[in-house]
C-alpha cells in the first residue's frame, strides 16, 4: 500500500518542495494551502501523516489540528512551524500533535520521523509516540 | 524689660530717655519751690528730700510718654535704615508673588532676609508630605551639607508648639524661660538643630506651609514688638507664595509620575510592535530559509552515481549551516520581544547572559569589540521574570556596545556576595564614558545623547531592577569608560542552587566568532 502524506502550508513553494521530496521517496503526496482545504483533503484522501504549518491565514494550524484529531484520530500530525512560541507548541502537543519540527527543516530528521509514524501505524499501534 | 539694655540702639534709646527725664526732673525740682506760697516755701522749700520726691513723681508720670516720643524721634530721624530694611523685605514679598519655583523663591527669601537683617543663619523649611517632616528648601549662612541633612519631624516639639502658638514669632530666649525645665530641654534641642534664635511660622488658612528659622550674628540682638509685627506681616505675604510654589511642586511631581507611567506604556507598545514585527519577519525569513536549506539537503542526500563532488558537498553543508544560523538570529529576536510581563520563575542568570551575549556578539563582532564574560560559579538561580532579566542584560550590553563604538572591550561579570546575600551584575566598558553633567540623568526616561535613540533602555532597566528589589548605579569618567553595577537581593532561604552545567567560568565570546 502506498504511504499517503498531506502537506499543509500557505507557502506554495514549501508545499511543492516537500511534495517533490517525499514523492522521490515513494510517498503519495497531496498539498493544501490553508486549514480549511486541509480538512477537505483529510476527509477525501485519508492521509497517514499530515505535515501541518501552524501560522496560516484563516483557520490556523492549531484549529485544523483539533478538527483532524476529532475526525481522524488515527492520522498522525507533525506540526511544522516557522516561528515557535513555547505556548503554541505546548498547545499543539496538548491538542494531540504527534511531533513538531521547526523551519528551516532538517530533511533527514523529518524523513525519519515520518517513517517512524507510518511504522507505528502499520504496527497497528494506536498510542501516540512521545514527542521528539 | 525697662532696663534690659542690649543693642547699641537700645542703649541710645534708654540713655536719651534717661537724659530727658533727668533734665525735666531737675528743672521741676529747681522750679517747684518758687511756685509754692511763701510761708510753705520757707518751711519746706529747702527740705533736702523735696527735689528727690519731685523727680520721682516726674519720672513715674512722664516715662511712658517720653519713651514714646524718643522712639518716634529716633525712628523718624536716626533709624531710617530699619524702615529701609522693612521696605526691602516687603518689596521682596511682592516680587515673590510672581515666582512659582520653590527653589528660587526659597533662595530669594533666605538670602534677602539674611543680608538685610545682618543675620548669621537663616533656613527656610517646607513640609515634605512623603517623608512626613520639614526639610530645608534653602539656607543662608549654613554649610550646604549640614543644611541638607537637617530634618524636623512633623511631630517634633517645635512644630507642635508652632501649631499651638499660631502665626506668632517664636523667640527662643523668652520661650525657654517660660517653660518647665524638661519641656525647655526638648524644645531647645530643636532650636539648636536649626541654629535659630527666632522662628517665623508661615501659615496659609491654618495650614503650616513653612518655617523661617534664623539666628543672629550677635548674641545680644533683640527685636522689639514693632519688628515682630512686621515679621508677621511679612510672613503672611510670603506664606502665600510658598504655598503656591509647594502646590506647583506637587503638581510637577504628579506630572512626572504620569510621564513615568506614560513612558512605561510607550515601552510596552513599542515591545508589542517589535513583537509583531519580529514574528512577521521570522515567518517571512524562515520559509525561504527552509527552501534554501531544503534544496541543499536534497542535493546532499544524493547517493551512488549522483553523489556530488566533495567540494560541492562542502559548499552545500555551509549553506545548510548558515541558514540555520540566520534562523537562530530571528528566533532570538522574537524571543526577546515576546511577553515582557510573564510569570516569575527560577532562572539561570548564566544561561540568559549567554543567550544575550550570543545575540549582541553578532553586532559586536562586526565592530572590533571584545566581550568577556566572567562568571562566579557559585551564583545561585534567581527568581524573576525571564523576559525582564533578558531585557536588563540586553540593555546593558547594547548600551556598552554603543558606548565602545568601533573597537574596545566590554566585561560582563556576575558575582555572588554570599555574606551580603546579593547577586552583583557588573557591566564595564572601555567606551567614551559619561560626561559629569549627564551622569545623574542616564536613568531618566527619554534621556539620550544619540539622535536616533528613544532613551528608554536604562530607564526600563532601572525599573526592572527596582521591581526585583535591587539597585543600579553607574560609575564613569568621561573618556575612561563606564561601569554599571546592579545589585539584586538574594536571601539564603530562597537560594536555589543552579543545576545547569558549569562551564569554564570565563570565555571569550566575541573572539570565538570568525
Amino acid at each position: 500500500m502506498m504511504r499517503k502524506l498531506l502537506v499543509v502550508d500557505d507557502e506554495i513553494e514549501i508545499c511543492e518542495f516537500l511534495k517533490s521530496f517525499f514523492e522521490d521517496r515513494d510517498f503519495k503526496v497531496v498539498t493544501a494551502s490553508s486549514g480549511e482545504k486541509a480538512l477537505d483533503q483529510v476527509a477525501q484522501f485519508q492521509p497517514d501523516v499530515v505535515l501541518l504549518d501552524i501560522q496560516m491565514p484563516g483557520m490556523d494550524g492549531l484549529q485544523a489540528l483539533k478538527k483532524i484529531k476529532e475526525s481522524n484520530a488515527r492520522t498522525k500530525v507533525i506540526m511544522v512551524t516557522a516561528v515557535e512560541t513555547q505556548e503554541k507548541i505546548e498547545e499543539a502537543m496538548r491538542l494531540g500533535a504527534d511531533n513538531y519540527i521547526t523551519k528551516p527543516l532538517s530533511l533527514e530528521y523529518l524523513e525519519k520521523d515520518v517513517q517512524d509514524k507510518i511504522e507505528l501505524l502499520s504496527q497497528g499501534m494506536q498510542q501516540n509516540s512521545s514527542p521528539r | 524689660m525697662l532696663f534690659h539694655v542690649k543693642t547699641p540702639r537700645a542703649v541710645l534709646k534708654k540713655s536719651l530717655i534717661g537724659l530727658i527725664l533727668f533734665f525735666l526732673g531737675g528743672l521741676a525740682a529747681y522750679l517747684f519751690p518758687f511756685c509754692l506760697p511763701r510761708n510753705v516755701e520757707q518751711q519746706w522749700g529747702h527740705h533736702p528730700l523735696l527735689p528727690i520726691f519731685i523727680m520721682t513723681v516726674i519720672f513715674l508720670a512722664a516715662y511712658k510718654p517720653i519713651e514714646k516720643f524718643v522712639k518716634w524721634f529716633l525712628e523718624k530721624y536716626l533709624f531710617h535704615k530699619k524702615s529701609l530694611a522693612q521696605m526691602t523685605l516687603m518689596s521682596l514679598a511682592e516680587d515673590l508673588a510672581v515666582n512659582l519655583d520653590l527653589q528660587e523663591l526659597a533662595n530669594l527669601v533666605v538670602n534677602t532676609f539674611g543680608e538685610v537683617l545682618h543675620l548669621k543663619t537663616v533656613a527656610l523649611l517646607v513640609p515634605d508630605p512623603l517623608a512626613n517632616n520639614f526639610e530645608v528648601a534653602s539656607a543662608y549662612g549654613w554649610q550646604i551639607s549640614a543644611s541638607k541633612r537637617l530634618r524636623l519631624a512633623v511631630d517634633s516639639p517645635l512644630v507642635k508648639l508652632v501649631h499651638q502658638a499660631g502665626p506668632h514669632v517664636l523667640v527662643r530666649g523668652l520661650l525657654l524661660q517660660s517653660l518647665s525645665w524638661q519641656e525647655a530641654n526638648t524644645l531647645s534641642r530643636d532650636f539648636d538643630s536649626l541654629q535659630a534664635g527666632w522662628i517665623i511660622p508661615l501659615f496659609v488658612k491654618g495650614e503650616l506651609v513653612g518655617l523661617i528659622a534664623f539666628g543672629s550674628l550677635y548674641p545680644d540682638v533683640v527685636f522689639d514688638q514693632g519688628d515682630f509685627h512686621f515679621f508677621r506681616e511679612f510672613a503672611a505675604s510670603i506664606a502665600k507664595c510658598i504655598h503656591n510654589a509647594l502646590i506647583v511642586k506637587r503638581l510637577k511631581r504628579l506630572n512626572f509620575d504620569l510621564q513615568d507611567s506614560q513612558s512605561q506604556w510607550i515601552q510596552k507598545t513599542k515591545l508589542n510592535a517589535i513583537e509583531k514585527l519580529a514574528a512577521g519577519i521570522a515567518h517571512e525569513i524562515h520559509n525561504p530559509l527552509a527552501i534554501i536549506s531544503g534544496k541543499a539537503q536534497v542535493l546532499l542526500m544524493q547517493k551512488g552515481p549522483k553523489q556530488l563532488e566533495p567540494n560541492v558537498q562542502d559548499a552545500l553543508n555551509a549553506i545548510v549551516k548558515q541558514t540555520r544560523r540566520a534562523a537562530d538570529i530571528t528566533r532570538k529576536l522574537l524571543m526577546y520581544s515576546q511577553g515582557s510581563h510573564g510569570p516569575q520563575e527560577w532562572i539561570s542568570l548564566e544561561k540568559i547572559l549567554d543567550e544575550t551575549l550570543a545575540l549582541v556578539s553578532y553586532q559586536a563582532s562586526l565592530d572590533q569589540i571584545e566581550i568577556t564574560r566572567n562568571l562566579d560559579p557559585e551564583v545561585p538561580q534567581f527568581y524573576a521574570n525571564i523576559q525582564e532579566v533578558r531585557e536588563v542584560f540586553l540593555n546593558l550590553l547594547l548600551n556598552a556596545v554603543e558606548a565602545v563604538g568601533s573597537s574596545g572591550k566590554i566585561v560582563m561579570e556576575i558575582k555572588y556576595r554570599r555574606d551580603e546575600e546579593l547577586i552583583e551584575i557588573i557591566c564595564s566598558d572601555s567606551g567614551r564614558g559619561i560626561a559629569p553633567e549627564h551622569i545623574d540623568k542616564v536613568f531618566n526616561p527619554f534621556f539620550t545623547t544619540r539622535h536616533e535613540a528613544v532613551g528608554l533602555g536604562l530607564f526600563v532597566t532601572k525599573q526592572i531592577v527596582h521591581r526585583n528589589g535591587g539597585s543600579i548605579r553607574v560609575e564613569s569618567h568621561a573618556g575612561e569608560g563606564s561601569m554599571f553595577i546592579i545589585q539584586l537581593p538574594c536571601s539564603k532561604e530562597c537560594v536555589r542552587k543552579d543545576d545547569s552545567k558549569k562551564e569554564d567560568s570565563s570565555s571569550m565570546i566575541a573572539e570565538a566568532k570568525e
